[in-house]
């Protein structure tokens, strides 16, 4: 409109003209006038806008608001107002009031799927200078308007922001994280983590791709000490952490959890709880008597590795290969508990390696209840693949078992369970490595002759002389009778009775109770095994 | 209810421009006194030739000159002034209206602003200078008192509420013991309105000895810290019944 005035102006001739307008003011308004006032920045375009809500953003309201305590009824107090004010009298607090014509004002422009501002009252406008509005009227007379308030209006985010705590914990981290992109990221895969089941894998299974995200878009720079450690056991783990998170899948949770978690914990930096290390403390001495209950949960998790044997076996076994190749020098970190228990024993025996090779075995004996089914040898990439393979095989055991160190071992263990009988054989060839997985050196013979399993043949084992045979039916009759721990079967089928050595025995006796799959319960802490006809 | 909050945009739709001019105080106050219509003056757009900045000034009517100032000092008003036209910039003004029916009404867009100021003369002179002489006097004031004050002596006991006590004293008395029935009446018909209570506004409200008061209390009700400092009684659950404002007696 006035554009149309300075036009009529122009082409009215070169000379000055002057055109003169009424200004009114109106008294009788019910109308206020007000300035919605955008940013330069935002570009605002007021006639692309199709629809329009405005209300008053009212959430401030029970910040000033009253008290929550009711008026009356249950929960009030008598003279509870008055007392509150006297109160604040006293103290001089001032309360402002809550006025709605000073709350900002929410805008909604196109519906839901639109842009939202805020406006917010601008202070003092009106205090020394009064800004009016001069629209034209149709008959060319100015109308003056004063302006009621000023409002500046600012667009609202509808991307997801970081809370107060989050952003201050990205701040710590700030000099750390070069990719930036990948904090909303974790964020939300985060929520997702958290919102599952506390399952190891899927919490794996989403750390897992935090990590890889991690690793992906990151350079993480490291600060020396601790995240020098951090770093290189990221880089050893990533290697080994896709086969070991499928072989945990497949093993036993509560068991795999120990070492996945102590992995984890490593990246995570603190932000989950790390409950790993329940099982750190598990310390087993095998030199004392009073440990014979360690030894029963041996071979407790022994037979359930044989259980669980029977549903998966190459796979998983192809992967602790792997594993074991990525954590040779982790010492620390055992695959298991009973693992993990194994290796401190271990380490303990090495220390007086050579003083006694009972000790040796010992410490093997445990860990070839463990090989029976899950360990294949360490250190021996050429020829893991067969001897993988073969042990699923069930070859006829041998009662003389080749592969010295976990024939030793088992004997071991057996022998120390029996409590009295030791037969040291072969243990020449552990050559107790400082340090080392006592299976690396003992593998070296095994392998090579085509490693034959340790494991308990399928079939019967043949005992020799029979005043008690270990047989079937002579374990179910001992189960039905009444329930036993290992322990105690293994005491009724003594080796010089049955003629079998007692690594044989162990094998064998593994191998009925998992035909059997007897039940199991707790009596005294100690796990027994039953059957019912 | 979509009425609410609607904002009625045909304001923007039309490409209403409007112009945003800052008015100084003095003259707003002037204008807010217009008679009649509401004509306040003229505004003059002068264009210098083809090409220069268009001079806008407004003139004031005559009538509305006159400025009553304080203390019997009229000081007129300058008529002329100047409007300085500067422009929007970047940022994007729109006037929106709010009725008082609460309708919102987006009237249009800002297109030009402007600064009202006044031509530079000797009765604008004498407005500032009253002005700022009004602006200078200081808020408070001291003042000496004709007469002093004798009405407030220091008395001994002050006589209200001597009068106040002893008036009690005659009134009340000791707190006689009622019945215990009645007072148990009292009690519940307390609880129902509130839940908490001092046992000082019971004493006033059921007028017991306190002692009488709070074997009763112990009876029926709870004496809760409540982990405010405040210590209050409250009945005891069993008697509790506050939705159905039932009360179990005895």
């Amino acid at each position: 409109m006035f554009l149309d005035i300075f036009c009529f102006i122009l082409q009215s001739g070169s000379g000055p003209s002057t055109t003169e307008y009424t200004v009114r003011v109106p008294k009788n308004t019910s109308k206020k006038y007000n300035i919605m006032a955008f940013n330069a920045g935002d570009r605002v375009n007021c006639s692309s806008w199709t629809q329009a809500r405005m209300e008053r953003d009212m959430s401030a309201r029970r910040i000033y608001g009253e008290e929550e305590t009711p008026e009356s009824g249950a929960g009030s107090e008598f003279g509870k107002k008055q007392r509150e004010e006297a109160r604040r009298k006293k103290f001089g607090i001032v309360t402002r009031e809550f006025k709605v014509e000073d709350q900002p004002w929410i805008l909604k422009v196109n519906g839901k799927a639109g842009k939202r501002f805020k406006g917010i009252k601008k202070g003092g406008v009106t205090e020394n200078a009064s800004y009016y509005i001069f629209t034209q009227c149709p008959d060319g007379a100015f109308e003056a308007f004063p302006v009621h308030g000023w409002y500046n209006f600012t667009q609202q985010a509808k991307h997801r922001t970081l809370t107060a705590e989050e952003a201050e914990e990205e701040w710590g981290r700030r000099n750390k994280v070069v990719n930036h992109f990948s904090i909303m990221l974790q964020r939300r895969l985060r929520e997702q983590g958290g919102c599952e089941d506390d399952e190891d894998e899927t919490e794996k299974g989403g750390k897992k791709k935090k990590k890889g995200g991690q690793k992906g878009g990151d350079l993480r720079l490291h600060d020396l000490d601790d995240d020098l450690e951090m770093s290189s056991d990221d880089s050893d783990s990533s290697m080994g952490e896709d086969g070991e998170s499928k072989a945990k899948a497949k093993k036993d949770l509560g068991k795999g959890k120990a070492k996945k978690k102590k992995q984890k914990s490593h990246d995570k930096e603190a932000i989950e709880d790390s409950d790993d290390g329940d099982y750190e403390g598990l310390e087993v001495d095998y030199m004392s008597e009073e440990s014979r209950s360690d030894h029963q949960n041996l071979l407790f998790f022994f037979f359930i590795c044989i259980d669980e044997m029977s549903e998966s076996e190459e796979e998983s076994e192809e992967e602790k290969q792997n594993e074991e190749e990525a954590k040779e020098e982790e010492e620390e970190e055992g695959k298991k508990t009973p693992v993990q228990v194994e290796n401190k024993k271990k380490k303990d025996s090495s220390g007086e390696s050579d003083s006694s090779d009972d000790s040796d075995i010992e410490g093997e004996t445990a860990s070839a209840l463990f090989m029976v089914k899950k360990r294949t040898p360490p250190k021996r990439p050429g020829g893991r693949g067969s001897a993988g393979s073969s042990r699923t095989g069930s070859r006829p055991g041998t009662p003389s078992i080749d592969s010295a160190s976990t024939s030793s071992t088992l004997r071991a263990a057996a022998s120390k369970l029996e409590q009295g009988k030791r037969q040291i054989q072969a243990a020449g060839t552990d050559s107790p490595a400082a340090k080392r997985l006592k299976m690396e050196p003992s593998s070296q013979s095994p392998v090579p002759s085509g490693k034959s399993t340790p494991q308990p043949p399928s079939g019967k084992s043949t005992p020799s002389s029979s005043d008690v045979q270990l047989t079937e039916d002579a374990v179910r009759r001992y189960l039905i009778r009444k329930p036993m721990t290992t322990k105690d079967l293994l005491k009724k089928f003594q080796t010089k009775r049955t003629g079998l050595s007692s690594e044989q025995t162990v094998n064998v006796l593994a191998q009925i109770l998992k035909r059997l799959n007897p039940e199991r319960k707790m009596v005294n802490d100690k796990m027994h095994f039953y059957l019912t006809e | 209810m979509s009425e609410k909050g609607e904002v009625d945009l045909t304001g923007v739709k039309q490409n209403t421009g409007v112009w945003l001019v800052k008015v100084p105080k003095y003259l707003a106050q002037q204008w807010a006194k217009a008679p009649g219509r509401g004509e306040v003056g003229k505004i003059r757009i002068c264009k210098k030739g083809n090409q220069g900045k268009p001079e806008v000034s407004f003139t004031l009517n005559e009538e509305l000159t006159t400025i009553e100032g304080i203390e019997d000092k009229t000081v007129s008003a300058p008529r002329d002034h100047p409007f300085t036209m500067q422009s929007v910039g970047g940022q994007m003004l729109a006037v929106f209206t709010e009725s008082s029916s609460d309708k919102l009404a987006l009237e249009g867009v800002v297109v030009q602003r402007a600064e009202c100021r006044p031509a530079v003369s000797e009765s604008y002179m004498k407005l500032k200078r009253l002005q700022i002489e009004e602006s200078s006097k200081p808020a408070r004031l001291s003042q000496q008192l004709l007469k002093p004050v004798t009405t407030n002596y220091k008395p001994v006991a002050i006589h209200d509420y001597n009068r106040e006590y002893e008036r009690k004293k005659k009134e009340e008395g000791k707190r006689a013991r009622s019945d215990k029935q009645q007072v148990l009446d009292m009690l519940f018909s307390a609880f129902e309105k509130h839940q908490y209570y001092n046992i000082k506004d019971l004493v006033d409200i059921t007028k017991q000895p306190v002692t009488y008061l709070k074997e009763i209390l112990r009876d029926i009700g709870i004496y809760n810290v409540k982990g405010t400092h405040k210590n209050t009684w409250e009945l005891k659950p069993e008697y509790r019944h506050y939705q159905a404002e039932e009360k179990t007696d005895e």
